[in-house]
């Protein structure tokens, strides 16, 4: 064994990881070169370094995230809501004009009473979109895209104003279902995270009853679940959720935004 | 059933054996499964990303991304494989491009440096936490990763799958990479 062939070795050997019969063959070379005695003891040095690096935990937040993960993964989906076998995505959509921007102001109240049936579907939602396969059938690609694609697959036309910006790319779309209904899933980015609109028919639902906070001429109520942000309004005749794990002001901002008319 | 025994390649004596998940672990197993390695990929990711929040974004996008794919999982150490998501992620959300030039910076090392005299020794031996972190900070994510990855404890076979090169190049683009680690740590205290 010569120098070429050691000196790869010596992390390994400086850790005690060879197998004997190499480990004496480093060590029968390490007698006779100097260089390489020098080198073993570098490699010794950095080991030591290395072994008081400390391992962070995950924070507990993030820890909450990925649990919910896996148990969306877990969870089959009901029967009602059979997997959309139209599963098509639409794209951006409606550019409509921009309006005067309205101002949300959203408050935090706890999760109001009868809220938690809606809140549960929206989270589990949000989840089936970022742990699906294909969360995206068609991405956005243009704002002409999308109105048509719905045509004759909704018994309603989704009102959104909002086809993304840099700050909130929108992903794409696709049919999905809400508690009974079908709705329209719009998928936005932040960063990394991946947020989510469903649009329905609002009637008919357990809306909540508690706390809301006026936006312009809209009630939003803000609740959290299972380490989400869950914004839930009605507009006439259609209710909106708006899920994620964002900072809960992005999510705030958003909604502003969906909210323009 | 034998223990699964963990023997690098290239002589080195068996590490701590890991759990190997076996081939068609349904995506809900393997999801539990996950969960067991999500401080060290925390971990991994922080060294990765350098900022707290990026890292948290990192590593449940890599989540997403391994639930969606459960059935592509080959079976094997499942560990390998987060690690492998998660260094992918990275790379496509946050470092397209410059992969290649760091692999290249590791494959073009012929030498190893030796060092010159026994005080830079004496300064390698009295490094603590702090400075072998911001050593590893300046290095190469490619770098970096090899160094991670050997310290997991992961075979030459899994760091050549992980790193996407050929087994025979895993123990000089390590050497090369620890040399260069090496060298920060020394400018880093000097």
């Amino acid at each position: 064994m010569d120098c070429r062939d050691a000196r790869p070795l010596l992390g390994a050997h400086a850790a005690d990881r060879l197998e004997p019969v190499r480990a004496g063959e480093v060590a029968a070379h390490l007698h006779a070169c100097a260089d390489c005695r020098r080198l073993l003891a570098a490699e010794d040095a950095l080991n030591g370094a290395l072994s008081q690096l400390p391992r962070p935990p995950a924070p507990a937040r993030l820890t909450a995230r990925l649990e919910s993960l896996v148990a969306a993964a877990e969870r089959p989906a009901p029967a009602r809501r059979e997997r959309p076998r139209l599963a098509i995505w639409l794209a951006p959509f409606v550019s409509a004009c921009a309006a005067a921007a309205l101002v949300v102001v959203v408050t935090r109240p706890p999760a109001p009473a009868g809220a938690g049936a809606l809140v549960n579907e929206a989270v589990n939602d949000h989840l089936r979109v970022v742990t699906s396969t294909h969360p995206i059938e068609i991405e956005s690609g243009g704002i002409h895209q999308v109105k048509p694609w719905f045509t004759g697959k909704l018994e309603f036309a989704p009102r959104v104003t909002f086809s993304g910006d840099d700050e909130f790319p929108l992903v794409g779309g696709s049919l999905g279902y809400f508690v009974d209904r079908k709705a329209a899933v719009f998928q936005f980015k932040r960063r990394l995270h991946t947020i989510t609109l469903l649009v329905f028919p609002a009637g008919g639902l357990g809306w909540p009853g508690g706390a809301t906070t006026r936006v312009g001429r809209l009630e939003i109520s803000e609740t959290s679940s299972r380490g989400f942000s869950v914004l839930l309004w009605r507009d006439e005749g259609l209710g909106y959720a708006l899920v994620s794990d964002v900072n809960v002001h992005d999510l705030e901002l958003l909604a502003g935004k969906i909210n323009q008319m | 059933m034998a223990p699964h025994v963990r023997r690098n390649d290239a002589g080195l004596r068996p590490v701590e054996p890991l759990p190997v998940i076996p081939l068609g672990t349904d995506g809900a197993s393997l999801g539990r499964a996950l969960l067991g390695h999500a401080d060290a990929a925390y971990a991994y990711a922080l060294r990765l990303t350098r900022k707290p929040s990026d890292a948290e974004d990192l590593v449940q996008e890599s989540f997403t991304r391994a639930l969606g794919s459960a059935a592509g999982f080959r079976g094997g150490n499942l560990k390998a494989w987060l690690f492998q998501i998660v260094r992918n992620t990275y790379i496509d959300l946050h470092h397209r491009g410059a992969g290649r030039a760091q692999a290249e910076l590791l494959e073009l090392a012929d030498d190893t440096p030796l060092f010159q005299d026994d005080i830079e020794l004496d300064r390698l031996r009295r490094a603590v936490a702090q400075d072998i972190e911001a050593a590893l900070r300046d290095l190469s994510e490619e770098a970096r990763s090899i160094i991670l990855f050997d310290l997991e404890g992961f075979t030459e076979t899994e760091v050549a799958t992980l790193m996407g090169c050929a087994v025979g190049t895993v123990k000089s683009r390590l050497a090369r990479a620890r040399a260069l680690l090496r060298g920060k740590l020394q400018d880093y205290m000097r």
